[in-house]
């Protein structure tokens, strides 16, 4: 697969404030990406670095292989882009912008391009007839996403796209942009909706002050995470106990309440932890796979919980 | 301390206008000082104001301009060349705040905000209207200050400071009504700024068509006048025969509209509107297309606007000149007292008047233009740029289209005015030269507004965040020093900072043309440096 987006080490700063701080992201063709990252954690200004609207203040960013910033208009017949808080010109009506945003893209109104738009129209539920200022943020949203979908790309840059969508109109994106990736586009999306990226990830990044923590497979992501594992405390001895810390050196917060051993393992350790439980007996063992959400969660926090953005970083 | 919801209001309100009313109030009160001060400097001696009164009793377009002479001391002078201009930008202060205050607040949700706490649905209004009474009684006090301190009568300053106060207390409840039937606040304040326009028409209306006093050194105004707020605070007549009767007329009025206001309010639903807001079209016009097909479609009615401005002022133009010399020949004793001011016969003073005109229709061109880099300014920081900018659109491209329709919006404003002096000029007896010299006037504009335009251009490349204050400060400097440098004996070489200075006087045979090539010279440098200095900085949200 070739590589789309390719970013290495970028920087961007304004006045004093280091917005990215050595981000690395990688984005390869027939791709869906996800972006994540707590707010202010620099996705936006990546993106927009991207489109060729902020210049990079230091490391390098590639966008099909050229400079985003000198060759922006050139890389832009390439692209679609949606942004995450949509502005539409007050007195043109939804129908009209999307005309003219499909316009500027080199659409020419063939009837194949009017059947596609009347497709999306229709699919999201949207009457081009209301003039922008009336719209809500969710039909704003909708007008930019139509317009970006109406004419095909090879890239497709989508800032938060669903924030204003109802759980129907979701569904309708997802299946939009699983066809688009499955023609062989890249598409990166910057989400907070994790059902969303578990859906239609292949891949994340996840990035915060400005520098990418971790990337890869969602499997990847979720084996690097922990494993809830508790059973009853009945007719086990303190050595016992030992026994087992001392053979599986990845347990994580051992515990012993209302009757319970509770601790944390590395899911990578669970083969070498299985044999172990079963010379104990364990009696009502419960084995918890590790959510999405807590490893997000892990990301996400800031530094009061630092040991566990150390640890992720420290792995291979 | 706990303080009501009402208080809690007003004191939003005051904090949110906290630079604004007192800039307004300093600016009232320096133009009325200023202006009294220059009408003493000119026209010191009584036979010089007599002869100006007389000239402009007889004169009636002079009369739509400026309102109706009560008299020839030097504070009814100063009254009558004052009151009308003053009212209306007091009006259109007020019909800003008013908006900005109730239907801005509608539109961008955070009326909704407010309205979920105690304050409830009418509190808002309220502590609008209260505040924009203060914020009245303060311009109003601003007024009768500058006219006590250049030592004018106290009673005819306080009733001057009254009627301006109580015309935008009336122009503040005209402002409510229209934020009322209105759904948007751009359309409120538009329809609200062509009412105060109504009411600047009706009372020129009626002054033109008064009756002038036996003594021919006062004008009584026609009925129209009667019919509108600015003509009411005219009728107080405060330094020639003081009646404040008429502000009871503008009370009454405000009054009225608020209570309807009130009403309106309380029967409504929030973000709704008395005139429902009309569809578009569900496809865009095959003319939609490309960046420049986006910038003419967000910008054609402004200039539009604009252009019916220039075309008005250019009518005054042409109409003006030629009266005022019907007069000078029939009247030996204002006959000299013009061949003073203008010595070369009656082409040359109506040419020398129309120039006149033609420089503020110069500055009228300049202001056009700069909206259309304000309106760019706009679509950058709102965010509609952004998504036009991941389009495969330039940004030198999307840049040189605003600058383009600045261009055009100069030539429409100033052919539009030259057209209008045209048609002012219809009846004069040599109307090919003359057409051909006020089209002199209209082109020697030209110059010093592709400057200004320019200047907006560079000040959006390397200020972005503060390129539309800054763009009408430097037009309202540049306005200032190139018209009034004079009266007000700045140095020369502040002077010479205005592109206005340099706009050569087509009317002077032998017109010093450098100046104006020079200007056309850096207007194209600075747009070029402008457009360069866009193109390498990041997009400014």
């Amino acid at each position: 697969m070739s590589t789309v987006i390719q970013t290495r080490e970028l920087q961007k700063t304004f006045g004093r404030v280091r917005a990215l701080d050595g981000l690395d992201l990688t984005v390869a063709a027939g791709e869906v990406h996800g972006f994540l990252g707590p707010n202010g954690a620099g996705k936006s200004t990546t993106i927009r670095i991207l489109l060729g609207l902020m210049r990079g203040s230091g490391g390098s960013a590639t966008v099909f292989g050229r400079d985003p910033w000198a060759d922006a208009s050139a890389l832009h017949r390439r692209m679609a882009y949606v942004p995450g808080d949509v502005t539409l010109w007050p007195n043109l009506s939804g129908g009209e912008a999307i005309d003219l945003l499909g316009r500027l893209r080199g659409g020419t109104g063939t009837p194949a391009e009017r059947a596609r738009r009347a497709h999306l129209l229709d699919a999201f539920n949207l009457d081009p007839g209301k003039k922008g200022r009336t719209y809500s943020k969710g039909n704003r949203q909708k007008v930019a996403l139509i317009a970006a979908l109406a004419t095909p790309a090879d890239l497709y840059v989508l800032d938060e796209p669903t924030s204003g969508l109802d759980p129907l109109m979701e569904e309708v994106f997802r299946r939009e942009i699983q066809a688009a990736a499955a023609a062989g586009a890249a598409v990166l999306l910057s989400s907070h909706i994790l059902s969303e990226v578990e859906h239609l990830c292949d891949r994340v990044t996840i990035i915060r002050a400005g520098r990418t923590v971790q990337t890869g497979t969602l499997a990847d992501l979720r084996h690097l995470t922990r494993t809830a594992v508790a059973f009853s405390a009945a007719g086990l001895t303190q050595p016992d106990l030992g026994q087992l810390a001392a053979g599986i050196r990845t347990i994580h917060d051992l515990v012993i309440e209302g009757g319970r051993v509770r601790f944390t393992a590395d899911s990578d350790t669970l083969p070498d932890l299985l044999p172990l439980l079963a010379r104990l007996r364990v009696q009502a063992l419960s084995i918890a796979p590790p959510s999405l959400e807590e490893l997000f969660l892990r990301h996400y926090r800031d530094d009061a919980d630092g040991q566990a953005r150390t640890e992720a970083e420290a792995r291979p | 301390m706990n303080r009501g919801p009402l208080a809690q209001l007003l004191w939003l309100r005051a904090r949110r206008d906290r630079f604004q009313v007192p800039v307004w109030v300093l600016t009232i009160a320096a133009l009325s000082g200023l202006s009294s001060v220059a009408v003493e400097a000119s026209f010191g001696t009584l036979a010089e104001r007599e002869a100006l009164v007389r000239i402009a009793v007889a004169t009636p377009s002079l009369l739509m301009l400026r309102g109706v002479p009560q008299g020839t001391d030097v504070a009814a002078l100063v009254f009558f060349q004052l009151f009308a201009f003053l009212a209306a930008t007091v009006a259109l202060m007020n019909t800003f705040l008013a908006v900005r205050h109730s239907r801005a607040e509608e539109q961008s949700g955070r009326a909704d905000l407010v309205g979920a706490t105690a304050a409830g649905r009418l509190l808002p209004l309220v502590a609008t209207v209260l505040h924009g009474a203060a914020t009245n009684v303060l311009l109003g006090a601003g007024v009768c200050l500058a006219f006590l301190a250049v030592g004018f009568d106290p009673t005819g300053a306080l009733l001057s400071g009254a009627a301006i106060a109580a015309t935008g207390l009336a122009f503040l409840a005209v402002g409510l009504v229209c934020a009322q039937l209105l759904r948007t606040a751009r359309g409120a304040n538009g329809l609200a700024a062509a009412l105060v326009g109504v009411a600047y028409v009706l009372r020129a209306a009626g002054d033109a068509g008064g009756t002038a006093s036996a003594d021919g050194l006062s004008v009584a105004s026609g009925w129209p006048s009667w019919l509108s707020p600015i003509g009411w605070g005219q009728q107080t007549s405060p330094f020639h025969s003081p009646e404040p009767a008429p502000l009871l007329l503008s009370l009454g009025f405000a009054l009225l509209l608020i209570a309807a206001v009130l009403g309106l309010q309380s029967t409504r639903d929030l973000d709704a509107s008395v005139l429902p807001e009309r569809g578009g079209r569900n496809h865009a016009s095959a003319r939609l297309r490309g960046s420049f097909g986006l910038a003419w479609r967000l910008q054609w009615p402004s200039i539009l606007g604009w252009s019916i401005a220039g075309l008005l002022l250019g009518a005054i133009a042409g109409g003006l000149g030629e009266t005022i010399v019907d007069l000078a020949e029939s009247n030996p004793l204002i006959g000299g007292a013009l061949a003073s001011i203008a010595p070369g016969g009656r082409g040359s003073i109506i040419d020398l008047f129309t120039a006149a005109l033609f420089s503020l229709i110069g500055v009228l061109a300049a202001a056009a233009a700069m909206q259309s880099v304000i309106r760019l300014r706009q679509e950058e920081s709102g965010g509609a740029g952004e998504l036009l900018l991941a389009l495969p659109v330039r940004r030198i491209r999307w840049m040189n289209d605003y600058l383009a329709l600045g261009a055009i919006t100069i030539g429409s404003v100033l052919a539009a005015a030259v057209t209008g002096a045209g048609l002012g000029l219809i009846r004069s007896a040599d109307t090919a030269d003359r057409i051909a010299s006020v089209a002199g006037s209209g082109f020697a504009q030209l110059p010093a507004a592709l400057l200004m335009l320019a200047i907006a251009a560079l000040l959006y490349a390397f200020v972005p965040r503060v390129s539309i204050a800054l763009s009408w400060a430097a037009l309202l400097a540049a306005l200032f020093v190139g018209q009034f440098g004079g009266v007000f004996g700045l140095p020369e070489w502040m002077r010479a900072v205005s592109p206005f200075t340099h706009t050569p006087v087509s009317a002077v045979r032998g017109a010093d043309w450098a100046g104006a090539a020079v200007m056309f010279g850096l207007a194209v440098v600075a747009a070029a440096l402008a457009v360069w200095g866009a193109r390498r900085r990041d997009l400014t949200l």
